[in-house]
């Protein structure tokens, strides 16, 4: 039998049935915004909005602490100047896996290989003699993550920015099983979970599983036009609302950031 | 220039009881000494007496340990008498933990390969020869050769490994893990490990009397002449003591009892 969750009805009337996307205007053209619940996949070019469009996504944080922005790329010093920038909350819950990474990981094996190709000073050794246990930091980022949205309660809002980390560096049939828990907990709990994923390099097969899990499939893409650039989303899933899918151009504007400005129907 | 039949190596004063006698003086300088024992016989008690004995005359020793981790081993080699902290803290016995080691150089894998080979190589010479060891014990060579997958990359490391460290004047005891002493038994695991030693002393069990009795026989050491005689051992708080044998009364020394 299908889990139940019994709502608080004070929450249920607070939240109600949709969330906005963190754009007034985007929340207009999908008549009202996204349905609570909704699991979104953005595939994404280079340089098209998609990062903006992921903080702006966070930004409505109904409960800041229910709130969580997981970037793969960005550290929190670039996350705090984009937020202080356009005056979205700072007290929502971010993880910056990219710098974990990078300090965990990628520190670790930059000193190994100096060890390896230079030797051991002096003070390493007395460091090494004094160090009796080896660092237990977990590699699993795919798990952690997985928990730590799992671990979000009710009407939670989530952002995974991107999926690329993952596929990367894990079986791609994980990640994508991890999507599909993802999925299931955000039903579950009328949670919204953003995720963007790159189109350059992702297997066709892969795109495929992705976007038949998503609720909500987006497409952000850049082009030149003259010696301008366009950028433009495209919805091209909207679980049980067909009438949503659009292309919407948009443009970055100080005030509000990411802002649809014309309209089109996918032929 | 000393005649040919006077010249003698400057030795290495293990400073265990009994057997310094039995080596005439000690280990030959900047020996790599494989001592082989079955599980108990007393080979890390012995390979810790002997770094213990050497930070006592202030030299630096090392000890790496593979097989227990340094926090447990200082604790069980505490009981001893003859150790004391306070050269552990003050520098004089450095304990390294092989799985550090590892992590530090990315070796966290299940089997090495030659670069690996030789950077573990490189990281032990070079801790050696910055802190000036004179006394290292690798505790023990079985555990980490189990690393190293081909016959020929463990011959390679443990004779790379005991010319740069003879080279830094650095006596080495490697402990190897043997599961049975007696006389047909091989002297270490992998076989390699003893053609490449200067030495070899071997530490196991015999039944005396209905009783088991740990041994020691020096069955090799390049550089001296040595009894090749089993001794008893016998571990006591203030250290190993190595006695004399009788050569009657063993279950496995029947061979060598009188008109046998």
């Amino acid at each position: 039998m299908a889990k139940e969750f019994k709502f608080d009805e004070e929450d249920e009337k607070f939240f109600g049935s949709v969330g906005s996307f963190g754009v007034p205007k985007f929340d207009n053209e999908m008549h009202g915004g996204v349905p609570r619940g909704f699991t979104m996949i953005a595939f994404t070019g280079t340089g098209s909005g998609s990062e903006l469009f992921a903080k702006q996504f966070v930004s409505p944080a109904e409960e800041a602490e229910n709130t969580l922005y997981i970037s793969t790329n960005e550290g929190q010093a670039e996350i705090v100047r984009i937020f202080q920038k356009y005056d979205w909350p700072l007290d929502i819950n971010v993880r910056t896996i990219g710098e974990e990474y990078n300090s965990n990981v990628l520190e670790k094996e930059l000193l190994a290989s100096r060890y390896r190709l230079e030797g051991f000073r002096l003070e390493d050794i007395q460091r090494l003699a004094q160090t009796r246990f080896v660092d237990d930091v977990t590699q699993d980022y795919l798990t952690e993550v997985t928990n730590e949205v799992m671990a979000l309660g009710p009407y939670f809002r989530a952002v995974i920015d991107s999926l690329d980390f993952f596929l990367q560096r894990d079986d791609p049939a994980r990640v994508v099983a991890m999507v599909r828990m993802l999925q299931a907990h955000a039903q579950l709990y009328r949670g919204l979970i953003l995720i963007s994923v790159s189109t350059d390099g992702l297997s066709p097969s892969v795109k495929q599983e992705l976007a038949s899990i998503a609720d909500m499939v987006l497409s952000f893409q850049v082009r030149t036009i003259g010696t301008d650039f366009e950028t433009s989303m495209i919805v091209s899933k909207f679980r049980n609302a067909p009438e949503n899918l659009k292309i919407l151009v948009f443009r970055v504007t100080p005030e509000e950031g990411i802002t649809p400005e014309t309209v089109e129907r996918i032929a | 220039m000393q005649p040919a039949g006077q010249y003698s190596r400057d030795r290495c004063i293990t400073g265990v009881h009994g057997l310094d006698e039995i080596l005439r003086g000690g280990i030959p300088y900047g020996s790599t000494v494989l001592a082989s024992g079955t599980c108990g016989s007393g080979k890390t008690t012995l390979g810790m007496e002997f770094l213990v004995r050497g930070a006592d005359a202030g030299e630096a020793c090392a000890h790496f340990t593979a097989t227990e981790p340094s926090v447990k081993l200082l604790e069980n080699i505490r009981q001893f008498q003859f150790f004391d902290v306070k050269m552990v803290d003050s520098g004089l016995i450095n304990v390294f933990d092989m799985d550090v080691l590892y992590s530090w150089l990315g070796l966290e894998k299940s089997s090495f390969d030659l670069d690996d080979v030789h950077s573990l190589i490189k990281a032990i010479v070079d801790i050696v020869n910055t802190i000036g060891v004179t006394r290292l014990v690798i505790d023990s060579v079985t555990t980490l050769c189990y690393k190293i997958k081909s016959e020929q990359l463990i011959r390679d490391f443990l004779f790379t490994l005991g010319k740069k460290l003879a080279t830094l004047g650095c006596t080495t005891i490697l402990i190897a893990e043997i599961t049975s002493a007696t006389e047909n038994a091989h002297w270490s695991s992998f076989g390699v490990e003893e053609a490449i030693a200067d030495g070899i002393i071997v530490l196991g069990d015999v039944e005396r009397m209905g009783h088991l009795l740990r041994f020691l026989q020096v069955v090799k050491m390049r550089g001296t002449s040595h009894s090749r005689a089993k001794h008893a051992i016998e571990l006591t708080p203030l250290g190993v003591m190595l006695t004399p044998m009788l050569k009657w009364g063993a279950v496995s020394d029947t061979q060598n009892r009188w008109g046998a």
